[in-house]
């Protein structure tokens, strides 16, 4: 039940889906058609993880994955890791990701939600998304970088680059950073472009949909 | 064993080729035994700015499609012991290399140099991924700017990606009164946003241009503030620890105040 482009693999936490990295988009999709179309099992409804080593791959190539399986295959895409293809470990180019375990957020969650720990900054041209939760950079996002998530985006550092929170339309999604200086910011659908040239305030920030469907920013100081 | 450096940035023109010939020359000059490889294939210029062009016989490309020996494509440098160029083919493109290919040959010089430096071209395709295949070590370079800045942090991403850990920053024609007057980004301010260790400061001198079109690297000329620095990057490299001074305003009456202050 499986080829050269894509594999399915059971993992302790869930499906994985692993994908060659030197193929393009195209051929990846009809490869996970070929996949899918010959389960005897539907998986419609599953949570998968998507890994893969370095690849040629796009973030909005990515992007365009997630979609396609989410709207062709009815699947769930809970996250992406991009592992090295020397030692399968995951790498920098899109960070470490870890998910907290799930007893820890469920206790006083009823709603489960999954997030992505991210242990080291995100630089340009790198990409963080999750898409069954929120995620945690501890580090800066610099310009070129970027963050998506189905619920909230909290960076414990710089937020210089994108922050895509509530990816799924889920605009009670929120985006926190010690500093709050992005290039973009996206909650659900609506964008927002802070001023260019923006300094530092010097406290951390929120951003979230407000009344008059705008975002707006403010100080953090608590949930 | 030696170890291999490459020297690279993403964006062009920051100054790659200079620190290369600036560090290899310094390097010697401190009595290390250093290999220069331009991996710039097709736009060599490591060799003009080494003032070496005219002895060029053959170029890596001819180690690796093997029509001569590694040791005999090595140019002995024309002022300096144990400095050896490793010279680009102007007649081949970037993806005529392989990975494996600069690999082989950086394994094999750094049995025998204590430095290996590889001056990469900008970009990053396949000719920065030959540049950095075989490295144990990248030097950054990066002017004060946005957009150098920008390439580097992308180039810092792919380097990590690629397994090379000791990743240092030599930030390159620093102007000490256009950060003064607010019209740069300062050590710091590159520092913060790229988090990695500072290598170096290089100040914008206009020696450099000059050395440049003479084939003479800027370090044989003591007096410079960019020679000094190039000198003060070999010394650590070699581990020593010698400090980053504070730049100082190229202005008179600063450099006057702060003579009498330091000999009060
Ligand atoms: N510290 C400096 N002060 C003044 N000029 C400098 C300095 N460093 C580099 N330059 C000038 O900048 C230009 C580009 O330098 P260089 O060729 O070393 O860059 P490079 O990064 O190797 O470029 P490429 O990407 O094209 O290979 C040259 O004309 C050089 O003289
Ligand atoms: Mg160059």
């Amino acid at each position: 039940m499986e080829n050269s482009i894509v594999k399915l693999r059971g993992y302790k936490d869930g499906l994985h889906l692993i994908i060659n990295p030197k193929v393009s988009l195209t051929e990846v999709e009809a490869a996970i058609r070929d996949l899918l179309n010959g389960m005897n099992q539907p998986l419609a409804g599953t949570s998968i993880h998507i890994d893969m080593t370095t690849s040629p791959l796009t973030s909005d190539d990515l992007k365009d994955l997630e979609t396609h399986l989410t709207e062709n295959y009815d699947l769930v895409v809970s996250g992406v890791n991009i592992y090295d293809e020397k030692n399968e470990s995951p790498i920098l180019a899109a960070p470490a990701t870890h998910s907290i375990s799930p007893s820890l957020t469920t206790d006083n969650h009823p709603n489960f939600e999954q997030a992505q720990v991210v242990r080291q900054m995100i630089r340009s041209g790198q990409i963080i998304s999750c898409l069954a939760g929120s995620v945690i950079v501890y580090g800066d996002v610099n310009p070129g970088g970027e963050v998506v998530a189905a619920g909230d985006i909290i960076v414990l550092g710089a937020l210089r680059g994108n922050a895509h929170a509530g990816a799924h339309g889920k605009l009670s999604s929120v985006i926190i950073a010690m500093e709050l200086v992005p290039l973009q910011l996206q909650i659900g659908s609506y964008v927002n472009r802070p001023p260019i040239d923006q300094k530092p305030r010097g406290y951390p920030e929120i951003a979230r949909v407000g009344a008059e469907d705008i975002i707006i920013v403010e100080e953090f100081i608590k949930f | 064993m030696g170890k291999v450096i490459v020297i690279t940035s993403g964006k062009g023109g920051v100054g790659k080729t200079t620190s290369t010939a600036n560090l290899g020359t310094a390097l010697a000059m401190i009595r290390k035994t250093v290999v220069m490889v331009d991996a710039d294939i097709g736009l060599r210029n490591l060799d003009v700015v080494m003032g070496l062009e005219s002895r060029v016989v053959y170029t890596s490309m001819d180690v690796i499609e093997k029509r001569c020996d590694l040791d005999k494509a090595l140019v002995k440098d024309r002022r300096v012991e144990d400095l050896m160029l490793l010279a680009a083919s102007q007649r081949n493109r970037k993806d005529d290399i392989k990975p494996e290919q600069m690999q082989v040959i950086c394994e094999k010089l750094k049995q025998e140099y204590d430095f290996v430096l590889i001056d990469s071209p900008a970009g990053i395709e396949q000719g920065f991924h030959n540049a950095a295949a075989g490295a144990d070590e990248a030097i950054i370079i990066t002017t004060p700017d946005v957009s150098a800045i920008r390439d580097a942090d992308r180039i810092i991403g792919l380097l990590q990606h690629q397994g090379i850990e000791s990743i240092s920053l030599v930030l390159n024609r620093l102007s000490p009164t256009l950060v003064k007057n607010g019209n740069m980004m300062s050590k710091n301010d590159v520092l913060d946003h790229l988090n990695i260790d500072l290598l170096g400061v290089v100040p914008e001198d206009t020696g450099v241009i000059a050395s440049t079109n003479r084939g003479v690297p800027l370090v044989h000329n003591d007096g410079s503030p960019g020679a000094a620095a190039y000198m003060r990057i070999a010394r650590r490299m070699t581990g020593q620890r010698v400090p980053i001074p504070e730049m100082r305003e190229e202005n008179f009456m600063s450099n006057l105040l702060n003579w009498f202050s330091r000999n009060k």
